[in-house]
This record gives structure tokens, C-alpha cells and sequence, in this order.
């Protein structure tokens, strides 16, 4: 594969797979500037076969694989015969609906790929009653660039690096610089953070998280709260939760998300879970 | 047929479209929206967006689109 070098080689490919394409399936929704993101760090191979465009983006020990293809039947034939399957670990997320995912989870797992974890996508409106502030006393800040480090080692503890998308350092540092990591510090230790994009009327919950000696003290609460007072402009909550977290989706659940109908099935390929 | 302004509330029923000037940075339309509209607009209008036209400056607005939909070859 070809180390990419433009967005405009990404969208190329993309046309390669999609010209007169009888039923173009794909689980590549490239937002521009991430995809600039990964060019400018040198994380992101392309190449078309046939009538298919693969994506391949380094993320730590592991390969994220995008496609593009004109039908099931082209992808089918093009990621079954995809030389780095066999050589490196790869995962792969399929984002849709549950009822146009059937197929598509058949040829991937076809390809010897399996699910590794089930994500919902979950939304709340903005709504009268937003929950306030707490009046705890608690000390919500927002994370500065000496905190990079221990954000990554929190994170990189608390979620799975296969499922959960996990930002690479200069993402974090951007989330810094934007005022997009909220923080709670106790003992001179990062205790809680809440990570997350707000794109004009639309506000993305990345990370929301306590290490686990700070539990118990209600920060998560208090950065939740915090988050949603701060954002009091933003119409449309969203965030991705693992499916079978039910403590986690019950949380989410007690502030007002539901889930929305799009789902994303995380598989993994032998290299990752034999 | 369905119009465009019709088509962009299905997909985001919570936004009025009609009155933003850039749909993206104000947040309406993320990159799961913009695939699902691309293909509801190639379904709706049985054309074919191309790939090096699905990017942010095409779809700011509804004139935008409504740009991009006459390069296609959608009458008015």
C-alpha cells in the first residue's frame, strides 16, 4: 500500500470504487480535517484494488481498515484476498443501521475477521432543565498541555485501544489547546477528565471517565454537569458507548441520551484475537 | 419528489436548515450524516456524487448542494 500524502489522493480512491457503482458500500466517513490529521502524521496507507479502495491508519501496536467498494461482491473478493490481514493486526468498524449491517458483518467475517465489541451511538437533545452545575466545591478545570501524558495513561488504562478510538498524543494536545478536556485534579493527580468536540450546534462526549482510586467522590457527576452548563448553545448531545456497558449506558441514560439507531460492530482479525 | 430542505430534516429532524449558512461548522450535518445524504440525494435523484465531490465546501448550504446537484445533472 501507498503512504498518502493528500486528501485529495484519499477522495480519488474513493471515486475509483464508487464511478457507476451499482451498490457502493462503505464504512469510510472521512471528516477533512482528521483526515488531514492522519496524512500530516504520516498514519495513512491507500490503495485501490479493483473496484474497492482500501484505507489503512496506524493507531499504536494495530491498523484501523477502511474500504470503499462498488458492491458487496467486489468487497467480498478484494478484503478476502487483502495481503495485510495475514501479516498485521487490524480492526475494522462497520457503522450503520443494524438492519443494513447483515451483510456487510457476513463478508468481513468472511475475511477472517471477528466481532470483538458492539457500540451504540446515543443522543439527547438539549432540553429545558438542563442539569446545573454542582455546588460542591469541586474544582472543574480545563486540562492544559502538561496534562497530555497523564490524559493518554488515563485513557489508555480506562478504554479498549481495538474499540474505543483512542487519541494519538497530538489529538490530545489539539482537545487542549481547543478548552475541549474538562479535569478534575486531587492529590496533584489527574482524578476525572471529560473529553469531547463541540461542532457548532453538536457537542460529541469523546471519553468520560474517574481513575479508579478518585471513585466514589462524584466527579463524573460534577464534570458531566459542568459539560452540559458549558455547552448550553449545543441542540444535539451525541456519544458512542459499548453495547453490553450496561453501567455505563444506564449513566448516559440518567442524563437523557437514548440510543439513536446507528451502531458500530468492532472486529478484530486473528492477529488481535486468535 | 422529495425537496432538498425535506431530505436534510429526515436525516436531522431536530435543525432548521434553512437557516444556516454552513451546515457543517455549525454542527448539523457530521460525517455520518454527509454519507447518508450523499446517498439519499444519489437514491432521490439517480445520479452518482462523485467521491472528489464529497467534500465540506459542497454541502455548506442549501445552495451549495443545490450547486452540486445541477453539476449532476438535476434540473431546478
Amino acid at each position: 500500500m501507498d503512504r498518502l500524502t493528500t486528501v485529495t489522493q484519499v477522495y480519488d480512491a474513493i471515486q475509483g470504487a464508487k464511478a457507476g457503482a451499482s451498490a457502493f458500500c462503505t464504512n469510510f466517513f472521512p471528516a477533512h480535517g482528521k483526515v488531514q490529521g492522519w496524512i500530516d502524521h504520516g498514519e495513512l496507507l491507500g490503495e485501490l484494488r479493483g473496484r474497492s479502495a482500501f484505507f489503512l491508519r496506524k493507531d499504536r501496536d494495530f491498523w484501523h481498515l477502511y474500504f470503499c467498494a462498488s458492491n458487496v461482491a467486489a468487497l467480498q473478493r478484494e478484503i478476502t484476498a487483502f495481503p495485510g490481514l495475514k501479516t498485521e493486526r487490524v480492526a475494522v468498524d462497520l457503522v450503520g443501521s443494524e438492519a443494513v449491517l447483515g451483510e456487510l458483518l457476513n463478508v468481513v467475517e468472511s475475511a477472517g475477521f471477528r466481532r470483538y465489541a458492539r457500540l451504540l451511538r446515543l443522543a439527547r437533545p438539549n432540553q429545558p432543565g438542563q442539569p446545573q452545575p454542582s455546588a460542591d466545591g469541586t474544582e472543574v478545570l480545563c486540562a492544559e498541555k502538561t496534562d497530555c501524558q497523564a490524559i493518554m495513561d488515563l485513557l489508555e488504562c480506562s478504554f479498549d485501544r481495538y474499540a474505543d478510538q483512542l487519541p494519538m498524543l497530538y489529538e490530545i494536545e489539539a482537545a487542549i489547546a481547543a478548552r475541549q478536556v474538562l479535569a478534575i485534579k486531587c492529590e496533584g493527580a489527574l482524578a476525572a477528565l471529560l473529553f469531547f468536540e463541540s461542532q457548532g450546534f453538536t457537542s460529541t462526549v469523546r471519553y468520560w471517565v474517574v481513575a479508579e482510586r478518585f471513585r466514589s467522590h462524584r466527579f463524573g457527576s460534577t464534570l458531566m454537569r459542568h459539560y452540559f452548563a458549558a455547552q448550553s448553545a449545543v441542540r444535539r448531545f451525541i456519544l458512542w458507548v459499548t453495547a453490553d456497558n450496561e453501567n455505563a449506558v444506564l449513566k448516559y441514560r440518567h442524563y437523557g441520551y437514548a440510543p439513536d439507531g446507528l451502531m458500530d460492530h468492532v472486529l478484530v482479525n486473528w492477529l488481535v484475537h486468535p | 419528489m422529495k425537496s432538498l430542505p425535506e431530505i436534510l430534516k429526515e436525516i436531522r429532524p431536530e435543525f432548521d436548515f434553512t437557516a444556516s449558512s454552513d451546515f457543517i461548522a455549525d454542527g448539523m450535518l457530521d460525517s455520518f450524516d454527509l454519507m447518508t445524504l450523499v446517498a439519499t440525494l444519489d437514491k432521490t435523484y439517480g445520479i452518482s456524487i462523485q467521491g472528489t465531490d464529497i467534500v465540506p465546501d459542497n454541502f455548506k448550504n442549501l445552495q451549495t448542494i443545490g450547486v452540486l446537484l445541477r453539476q449532476c445533472g438535476v434540473q431546478a
